[in-house]
Protein backbone atom coordinates (compact mmCIF):
# COMPACT_ATOMS: atom_id res chain seq x y z
CA UNK A 1 0.00 0.00 0.00
CA UNK A 2 1.35 3.39 -1.05
CA UNK A 3 2.19 5.96 1.59
CA UNK A 4 -0.24 8.84 1.79
CA UNK A 5 1.62 11.97 0.77
CA UNK A 6 1.09 15.20 2.57
CA UNK A 7 -0.70 17.96 0.73
CA UNK A 8 2.32 20.18 1.12
CA UNK A 9 4.60 17.73 -0.67
CA UNK A 10 2.08 17.25 -3.43
CA UNK A 11 1.75 21.01 -3.80
CA UNK A 12 5.50 21.47 -3.96
CA UNK A 13 5.77 18.76 -6.62
CA UNK A 14 3.06 20.20 -8.82
CA UNK A 15 4.39 23.74 -8.36
CA UNK A 16 7.71 22.57 -9.72
CA UNK A 17 5.92 20.83 -12.52
CA UNK A 18 4.06 23.96 -13.42
CA UNK A 19 7.24 26.03 -13.37
CA UNK A 20 8.75 23.48 -15.67
CA UNK A 21 5.98 24.31 -18.12
CA UNK A 22 4.04 21.09 -17.88
CA UNK A 23 0.29 20.83 -17.88
CA UNK A 24 -0.55 19.18 -14.61
CA UNK A 25 -4.32 19.28 -14.75
CA UNK A 26 -4.96 15.77 -16.00
CA UNK A 27 -2.25 14.22 -13.88
CA UNK A 28 -3.41 16.01 -10.74
CA UNK A 29 -7.03 15.10 -11.34
CA UNK A 30 -6.11 11.47 -11.86
CA UNK A 31 -4.04 11.45 -8.73
CA UNK A 32 -6.79 12.96 -6.61
CA UNK A 33 -9.33 10.48 -7.94
CA UNK A 34 -6.99 7.55 -7.46
CA UNK A 35 -6.13 8.55 -3.92
CA UNK A 36 -9.74 9.49 -3.20
CA UNK A 37 -8.77 12.99 -2.20
CA UNK A 38 -10.95 14.92 -4.58
CA UNK A 39 -12.41 16.81 -1.64
CA UNK A 40 -9.04 18.35 -1.06
CA UNK A 41 -8.95 19.88 -4.51
CA UNK A 42 -9.47 23.45 -3.42
CA UNK A 43 -7.08 23.17 -0.53
CA UNK A 44 -4.48 21.59 -2.76
CA UNK A 45 -4.92 24.37 -5.32
CA UNK A 46 -4.26 26.91 -2.61
CA UNK A 47 -1.24 24.99 -1.41
CA UNK A 48 0.13 24.86 -4.97
CA UNK A 49 -0.36 28.63 -5.23
CA UNK A 50 1.47 29.05 -1.93
CA UNK A 51 4.28 26.81 -3.17
CA UNK A 52 4.49 28.85 -6.38
CA UNK A 53 4.62 32.04 -4.28
CA UNK A 54 7.55 30.56 -2.36
CA UNK A 55 9.22 30.08 -5.70
CA UNK A 56 8.64 33.67 -6.78
CA UNK A 57 5.53 33.11 -8.85
CA UNK A 58 2.47 34.84 -7.48
CA UNK A 59 -1.10 33.85 -8.28
CA UNK A 60 -3.47 36.60 -7.23
CA UNK A 61 -7.25 36.74 -7.20
CA UNK A 62 -8.24 40.24 -8.21
CA UNK A 63 -11.80 41.39 -7.71
CA UNK A 64 -13.19 44.73 -8.78
CA UNK A 65 -16.56 46.31 -9.48
CA UNK A 66 -15.79 46.56 -13.20
CA UNK A 67 -13.15 45.26 -15.52
CA UNK A 68 -9.82 46.76 -14.60
CA UNK A 69 -8.28 49.25 -16.94
CA UNK A 70 -4.77 48.52 -18.15
CA UNK A 71 -3.45 51.28 -15.88
CA UNK A 72 -5.14 49.90 -12.84
CA UNK A 73 -4.10 46.38 -13.66
CA UNK A 74 -0.51 47.52 -14.05
CA UNK A 75 -0.62 49.47 -10.79
CA UNK A 76 -1.98 46.48 -8.90
CA UNK A 77 0.52 44.16 -10.50
CA UNK A 78 3.42 46.42 -9.61
CA UNK A 79 2.20 46.76 -6.07
CA UNK A 80 1.85 43.01 -5.58
CA UNK A 81 5.24 42.28 -7.06
CA UNK A 82 6.76 44.93 -4.79
CA UNK A 83 4.95 43.73 -1.72
CA UNK A 84 5.81 40.05 -2.15
CA UNK A 85 9.17 40.28 -3.90
CA UNK A 86 7.79 37.90 -6.50
CA UNK A 87 9.34 37.67 -9.95
CA UNK A 88 6.25 36.78 -11.84
CA UNK A 89 2.56 37.29 -11.29
CA UNK A 90 -0.61 35.72 -12.64
CA UNK A 91 -3.82 37.56 -11.92
CA UNK A 92 -7.22 35.85 -11.84
CA UNK A 93 -9.60 38.69 -12.37
CA UNK A 94 -13.27 38.79 -11.51
CA UNK A 95 -15.90 41.48 -11.29
CA UNK A 96 -18.47 42.04 -8.58
CA UNK A 97 -20.64 45.14 -8.80
CA UNK A 98 -21.42 44.98 -5.09
CA UNK A 99 -17.82 46.03 -4.44
CA UNK A 100 -18.85 49.50 -5.75
CA UNK A 101 -15.30 50.53 -6.62
CA UNK A 102 -11.66 49.90 -5.90
CA UNK A 103 -9.94 46.54 -5.96
CA UNK A 104 -9.47 43.49 -3.77
CA UNK A 105 -6.40 41.34 -4.19
CA UNK A 106 -6.05 38.01 -2.50
CA UNK A 107 -2.65 36.27 -2.54
CA UNK A 108 -1.46 33.30 -0.48
CA UNK A 109 -1.38 34.39 3.14
CA UNK A 110 -2.51 37.96 2.50
CA UNK A 111 -5.36 40.04 1.24
CA UNK A 112 -5.55 43.65 0.16
CA UNK A 113 -9.09 44.92 0.27
CA UNK A 114 -9.21 48.44 -1.11
CA UNK A 115 -12.81 48.29 -2.29
CA UNK A 116 -15.36 50.94 -1.46
CA UNK A 117 -17.61 48.22 -0.09
CA UNK A 118 -14.93 47.33 2.43
CA UNK A 119 -14.53 50.98 3.39
CA UNK A 120 -18.28 51.34 3.84
CA UNK A 121 -18.34 48.18 5.93
CA UNK A 122 -15.54 49.60 8.06
CA UNK A 123 -17.53 52.81 8.43
CA UNK A 124 -20.60 50.84 9.52
CA UNK A 125 -18.49 48.81 11.91
CA UNK A 126 -17.37 52.02 13.61
CA UNK A 127 -20.89 52.46 14.99
CA UNK A 128 -20.94 52.73 18.75
CA UNK B 1 -72.41 121.54 158.17
CA UNK B 2 -72.22 122.54 161.61
CA UNK B 3 -75.20 120.36 162.26
CA UNK B 4 -73.54 117.30 160.89
CA UNK B 5 -70.42 117.82 162.97
CA UNK B 6 -72.34 118.29 166.05
CA UNK B 7 -74.46 115.29 165.37
CA UNK B 8 -71.32 113.06 165.14
CA UNK B 9 -69.91 114.64 168.21
CA UNK B 10 -73.01 114.00 170.14
CA UNK B 11 -73.07 110.41 169.09
CA UNK B 12 -69.52 109.88 170.26
CA UNK B 13 -70.16 111.36 173.52
CA UNK B 14 -73.24 109.30 174.18
CA UNK B 15 -72.01 105.79 173.25
CA UNK B 16 -70.29 103.24 175.55
CA UNK B 17 -67.53 100.65 174.95
CA UNK B 18 -64.43 102.57 174.17
CA UNK B 19 -63.19 103.30 170.80
CA UNK B 20 -65.28 100.60 168.98
CA UNK B 21 -68.24 101.91 170.66
CA UNK B 22 -67.29 105.40 169.73
CA UNK B 23 -66.94 104.24 166.17
CA UNK B 24 -70.22 102.40 166.29
CA UNK B 25 -68.73 98.96 165.78
CA UNK B 26 -70.20 95.96 167.49
CA UNK B 27 -67.33 93.71 168.48
CA UNK B 28 -69.40 90.59 168.58
CA UNK B 29 -70.88 91.30 165.32
CA UNK B 30 -67.44 92.04 163.95
CA UNK B 31 -66.05 88.77 165.17
CA UNK B 32 -68.92 86.83 163.79
CA UNK B 33 -68.61 88.55 160.50
CA UNK B 34 -64.88 87.85 160.50
CA UNK B 35 -65.51 84.17 161.17
CA UNK B 36 -68.14 84.07 158.45
CA UNK B 37 -65.71 85.75 156.15
CA UNK B 38 -63.02 83.23 156.92
CA UNK B 39 -65.42 80.37 156.41
CA UNK B 40 -66.41 81.91 153.10
CA UNK B 41 -62.81 82.30 152.14
CA UNK B 42 -62.06 78.70 153.11
CA UNK B 43 -65.07 77.43 151.17
CA UNK B 44 -64.25 79.53 148.17
CA UNK B 45 -60.63 78.46 148.36
CA UNK B 46 -61.55 74.84 148.59
CA UNK B 47 -64.43 74.55 146.14
CA UNK B 48 -64.66 77.52 143.89
CA UNK B 49 -61.20 78.91 143.31
CA UNK B 50 -59.64 75.62 142.18
CA UNK B 51 -62.35 75.15 139.60
CA UNK B 52 -61.99 78.70 138.40
CA UNK B 53 -58.19 78.53 138.44
CA UNK B 54 -58.30 75.23 136.58
CA UNK B 55 -60.68 76.69 134.03
CA UNK B 56 -58.42 79.70 133.69
CA UNK B 57 -55.35 77.48 133.41
CA UNK B 58 -57.02 75.29 130.83
CA UNK B 59 -58.08 78.36 128.94
CA UNK B 60 -54.58 79.75 129.13
CA UNK B 61 -53.13 76.44 128.06
CA UNK B 62 -55.53 76.30 125.15
CA UNK B 63 -54.65 79.82 124.22
CA UNK B 64 -50.96 79.01 124.40
CA UNK B 65 -51.51 75.90 122.34
CA UNK B 66 -53.50 77.92 119.88
CA UNK B 67 -50.73 80.49 119.76
CA UNK B 68 -48.18 77.75 119.31
CA UNK B 69 -50.33 76.14 116.66
CA UNK B 70 -50.74 79.47 114.98
CA UNK B 71 -46.99 80.03 115.15
CA UNK B 72 -46.40 76.54 113.85
CA UNK B 73 -48.94 77.13 111.12
CA UNK B 74 -47.31 80.43 110.35
CA UNK B 75 -43.93 78.75 110.25
CA UNK B 76 -45.38 76.00 108.13
CA UNK B 77 -46.96 78.56 105.90
CA UNK B 78 -43.66 80.42 105.64
CA UNK B 79 -41.88 77.15 105.02
CA UNK B 80 -44.51 76.17 102.49
CA UNK B 81 -44.20 79.56 100.85
CA UNK B 82 -40.45 79.13 100.72
CA UNK B 83 -40.94 75.65 99.35
CA UNK B 84 -43.43 76.97 96.86
CA UNK B 85 -41.02 79.72 95.93
CA UNK B 86 -38.22 77.19 95.59
CA UNK B 87 -40.48 74.89 93.63
CA UNK B 88 -41.59 77.75 91.45
CA UNK B 89 -37.99 78.75 90.95
CA UNK B 90 -37.07 75.17 90.13
CA UNK B 91 -40.09 74.85 87.90
CA UNK B 92 -39.20 78.10 86.14
CA UNK B 93 -35.65 76.90 85.77
CA UNK B 94 -36.83 73.56 84.43
CA UNK B 95 -39.30 75.27 82.16
CA UNK B 96 -36.57 77.55 80.92
CA UNK B 97 -34.30 74.56 80.38
CA UNK B 98 -37.09 72.70 78.62
CA UNK B 99 -37.78 75.69 76.43
CA UNK B 100 -34.07 76.09 75.74
CA UNK B 101 -33.71 72.39 75.02
CA UNK B 102 -36.81 72.46 72.85
CA UNK B 103 -35.45 75.47 71.01
CA UNK B 104 -32.10 73.77 70.57
CA UNK B 105 -33.76 70.59 69.43
CA UNK B 106 -36.02 72.51 67.11
CA UNK B 107 -33.03 74.37 65.72
CA UNK B 108 -31.12 71.12 65.34
CA UNK B 109 -34.11 69.51 63.67
CA UNK B 110 -34.52 72.45 61.34
CA UNK B 111 -30.80 72.39 60.54
CA UNK B 112 -30.88 68.63 60.01
CA UNK B 113 -33.96 68.99 57.89
CA UNK B 114 -32.33 71.78 55.91
CA UNK B 115 -29.19 69.74 55.47
CA UNK B 116 -31.17 66.70 54.42
CA UNK B 117 -33.26 68.74 52.02
CA UNK B 118 -30.12 70.34 50.63
CA UNK B 119 -28.45 66.96 50.21
CA UNK B 120 -31.57 65.58 48.60
CA UNK B 121 -31.86 68.50 46.26
CA UNK B 122 -28.16 68.25 45.41
CA UNK B 123 -28.61 64.53 44.76
CA UNK B 124 -31.63 65.20 42.59
CA UNK B 125 -29.68 67.81 40.66
CA UNK B 126 -26.66 65.49 40.36
CA UNK B 127 -28.88 62.61 39.23
CA UNK B 128 -30.58 64.89 36.76
CA UNK B 129 -27.19 66.02 35.45
CA UNK B 130 -26.03 62.45 35.21
CA UNK B 131 -29.22 61.40 33.46
CA UNK B 132 -28.97 64.35 31.09
CA UNK B 133 -25.36 63.48 30.40
CA UNK B 134 -26.33 59.86 29.74
CA UNK B 135 -29.16 61.00 27.50
CA UNK B 136 -26.82 63.35 25.66
CA UNK B 137 -24.26 60.56 25.21
CA UNK B 138 -26.97 58.18 24.05
CA UNK B 139 -28.33 60.83 21.70
CA UNK B 140 -24.83 61.50 20.36
CA UNK B 141 -24.28 57.78 19.85
CA UNK B 142 -27.62 57.44 18.12
CA UNK B 143 -26.88 60.47 15.99
CA UNK B 144 -23.40 59.15 15.22
CA UNK B 145 -24.75 55.75 14.24
CA UNK B 146 -27.62 57.19 12.25
CA UNK B 147 -25.22 59.52 10.48
CA UNK B 148 -22.89 56.65 9.65
CA UNK B 149 -25.78 54.58 8.41
CA UNK B 150 -27.07 57.46 6.36
CA UNK B 151 -23.66 58.33 4.96
CA UNK B 152 -23.01 54.70 4.08
CA UNK B 153 -26.38 54.41 2.40
CA UNK B 154 -26.02 57.70 0.56
CA UNK B 155 -22.47 56.88 -0.49
CA UNK B 156 -23.56 53.50 -1.75
CA UNK B 157 -26.41 55.04 -3.76
CA UNK B 158 -24.29 57.87 -5.14
CA UNK B 159 -21.34 55.66 -5.98
CA UNK B 160 -23.62 53.12 -7.66
CA UNK B 161 -24.82 55.83 -10.02
CA UNK B 162 -21.73 57.94 -10.49
CA UNK B 163 -18.90 55.46 -10.51
CA UNK B 164 -17.05 55.49 -13.80
CA UNK B 165 -13.93 53.69 -14.97
CA UNK B 166 -12.05 56.92 -14.60
CA UNK B 167 -13.05 57.33 -10.98
CA UNK B 168 -12.44 53.66 -10.34
CA UNK B 169 -8.92 53.99 -11.70
CA UNK B 170 -8.31 56.90 -9.37
CA UNK B 171 -9.66 54.96 -6.42
CA UNK B 172 -7.44 52.00 -7.23
CA UNK B 173 -4.42 54.22 -7.73
CA UNK B 174 -5.06 55.89 -4.40
CA UNK B 175 -5.52 52.54 -2.69
CA UNK B 176 -2.26 51.18 -4.12
CA UNK B 177 -0.48 54.34 -3.14
CA UNK B 178 -1.88 54.13 0.37
CA UNK B 179 -0.92 50.43 0.62
CA UNK B 180 2.65 51.26 -0.37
Amino acid sequence: MATRLSRRKIAAFYADELLAGRDIRAQLAAYLVETRRTREYELLARDIEAALADRGVLVADIASSATLSSESRKAVEMYLLDATNAKQIYMRESTDSSLLGGVKAAIPGRELDATLRHKLNQLKASKI
Amino acid sequence: MEYVLTQFASTESTSDGGIFGALGIDITMLVLQAIAFLILVVLLGKFVYPVLIKAVDDRQEKIEESVKAAQAAEEKAESAQENIAALLKEARKEAKEIVTTAKDEATAMVEASDKKAKQRSEKIVADAHEQIEKDVIAARKALHNDTIELVALATEKVIGKTMSSNVDDKVIAAAVKEAN
